[in-house]
């Protein structure tokens, strides 16, 4: 039974497991969490499922995990695990089936008082234009060669159809459009499962949300992201839906042969993989490059509606009610990267599920104006609590290929979940607080209720300890939308 | 013997026994669609019959829920009685009944591979199969 005892404490709030607790791996495993964090990481299998990712052929330096860790499938959920290139491999299972999951961020100076009273309409606003729960369904109905753009252009192609500004792409990550996307490796049944499907939300965890600037720790790098004190913001969480799911799906089962064409022996059949620069490796890597694609433009076109409802609701109320984008952050995803490793530039296919880029200042992936700072981390707490805006920082380029958490963490199962707490107790708690939330399943919104997750801020407070993100700012909720 | 849902900190789990290979295959989709909030099932209006290949039975249960899974979110439908016709460990028949979904279709994104293993038991055989939802 793996326990803390197999643990070595390198530093405060670092512990490693030894490459020579199991034969199989080829590097340390690595926890970034405080000492009540790894036992909750403890609770669950997600550490052996972290142990597991140690294994992959390639992998470099440490498998890490960071303090939101918890047991996913394949890969533990807040897993970070680089792979050397060439020979290094790529795992479908190590991005997971919803591809470019990720959040963005928009921001207003409009303030929140100002917009309390209105608050209803626009939660009711919002809830009835973004399509949102199971099977939702999207606005727009994709032709084939609509939907080829899409994956190839991401928002490159909202852009061109009047869905975005060019100041929304200079504020997503890959400038909203992933290289490398070739269309003609994403299957008909991917494509079926997302033609209708942009502009929606799903279900599960995903979430739009209205919230209040609450706390500024950095003056001058939230004034250089627009964010300022009292003022309403807009948080979007969802991924690349059907489209998505699928292409993970045909990979994770023409990968099940590949590992035995290769020679490839795995402890879980979910974290098959192939050579990154091998046939199957390139055609998996095209493919979720659009599948990425496509969630950057379902973020971008619930952007779209979210502005409109805005002014659907405020204008000729209030002024400067106007939406800006902050930034767009992936956080399941496989990124190719330079990281400097022994004092070496290597190059490396960084796969982050349930983790988020914290490239540092001086980074060229970033938009010029944001390079002397940093990369923005986004980081949604659970339904109700707080969440936070980070900056990448120099340290995280140092010790986690530039990566930090990506929320807060479940700690307790959805079917416990849904036994403990009702939702529409739950609803009116939060209705009690203050914080609205409009909803289309009582059981949805039970199972993510906040007594199921970590507490985001401890989660945070350790990230922003160990210099692997600086805390920028605390958003409180006002209203909450869900599936 | 059938299936029970176990913990699992961020998706669903179950453990799916079944007398035989088609009888676990049948209470795999069995749990996979007591994962669906539809309400009460209605009378079948349904009927679609079906194929399913793998390179083993681990992966034919996988292609097998996840092929359901696909007819499921394409044609807005939902099946909750499932017929296996016909199966070897690698390919199988089945007949699905259901009914029009009228625009609910399944949360479930995908069964996964994750510590699927299926096991020979006293009974018959027994696998634990992790959903992504």
């Amino acid at each position: 039974m793996l326990g803390k005892h197999n643990f070595v404490r390198v530093a405060e709030n670092i512990w490693e497991i030894p490459p020579t607790f199991r034969d199989d791996m080829r590097v340390p495993a690595r926890v970034y969490a405080d000492e009540g964090l790894l036992d909750a990481a403890l609770g669950d299998n997600s550490v052996v499922q972290l142990v597991n990712t140690a294994t992959l052929p390639g992998v470099i330096r440490h498998a890490i995990a960071m303090p939101d860790i918890h047991q996913g499938y394949g890969f533990p959920i807040g897993g970070v695990v680089a792979t050397r290139l060439p020979e290094g491999v790529i795992s479908p299972g190590g991005v997971g089936y919803d591809i470019n999951c990720g959040v963005r961020l928009l921001v207003s100076l409009a303030t929140a008082e100002e917009i309390r009273p209105f608050l209803e309409d626009v939660a009711s606003s919002l809830y009835a234009n973004c399509p949102s729960g199971v099977g939702s369904r999207g606005h727009v109905r994709l032709t084939n060669t609509e939907l080829d753009r899409v994956l190839q252009e991401g928002s490159r192609w909202m852009l061109e159809k009047g869905y975005a500004s060019r100041g929304d792409l200079d504020r997503t990550e890959e400038f909203g459009r992933v290289p490398g996307a070739d269309a003609g490796f994403v299957s008909d049944r991917a494509r079926e499962r997302g033609r209708d499907q942009l502009g929606t939300l799903g279900a599960g965890n995903h979430f739009i949300e209205a919230d209040k600037v609450a706390e500024i720790y950095d003056e001058a790098i939230a004034a250089r992201l627009g964010i300022y004190s009292g003022n309403v913001a807009v948080q979007i969480h969802c991924g690349s839906r059907g489209l998505g799911h699928q292409v993970c799906q045909d990979y994770v089962s023409r990968f099940q042969k590949a590992v035995r064409d290769y020679g490839i022996t795995l402890p879980d059949r979910e974290l098959v993989c192939a050579p990154f620069d091998s046939e199957e490796g390139q055609e998996y890597f095209h493919a979720m490059a659009c599948a990425a694609n496509f969630a950057f433009a379902n973020r971008q076109l619930l952007t779209h509606v979210i502005r409109h409802s805005f002014e659907q609701v405020l204008a000729g109320k209030i002024k400067d009610f106007e939406l800006r984008q902050v930034y767009d952050i992936a956080h399941n995803m496989a990124k190719i990267e330079e990281h400097e490793i022994d004092g070496h530039r290597v190059r490396v296919c960084v796969h982050r599920k349930g983790a988020t880029r914290a490239f540092g200042p001086g980074s060229a992936m970033l938009p010029d104006d944001l390079r002397d700072i940093g990369h923005p981390v986004l980081i949604p707490g659970s339904m109700g609590t707080a969440s936070y805006v980070l900056i990448g920082t120099t340290e995280a380029m140092r010790q986690t290929f530039g990566s930090t958490c990506h929320g807060a963490g479940r700690v307790m199962s959805r079917a416990k979940a849904k036994k403990m707490v009702s939702g529409a107790e739950l609803r009116d708690q939060l209705r009690s607080r203050g914080i609205l939330i409009c909803a289309g399943s009582m059981d949805g919104l039970a199972e993510e209720a906040p007594v199921a997750y970590k507490d985001v801020s401890r989660v945070v407070e350790v990230v922003h300890r160990l210099g692997i993100g600086r805390k920028v700012a605390r958003l409180e909720p006002l209203a909450v939308i869900k599936g | 013997m059938s299936f029970e849902e176990i913990e699992h900190t961020a998706d669903r789990a179950f453990r799916v026994q079944g007398q035989n290979f088609a009888e676990l295959l049948k209470n795999a989709a069995r749990a996979m669609s007591s994962l669906d909030r539809l309400g009460p099932s209605g009378t079948p209006s349904v009927v679609r019959t079906i194929e399913v290949e793998g390179i083993d039975r681990e992966a034919l249960l996988v292609n097998w829920l996840n092929e359901i899974l696909y007819l499921e979110q394409t044609n807005g439908e939902v099946y909750d009685r499932f017929q296996i016709l016909e199966s070897s460990n690698r390919r199988l028949h089945a007949r699905l009944d259901g009914r029009e979904s009228e625009g609910w279709v399944t949360h479930i994104k995908a069964a996964t591979f994750h510590d699927l293993t299926i096991k020979q038991t006293p009974e018959g055989l027994e696998a634990t199969i992790v959903f992504d939802v």
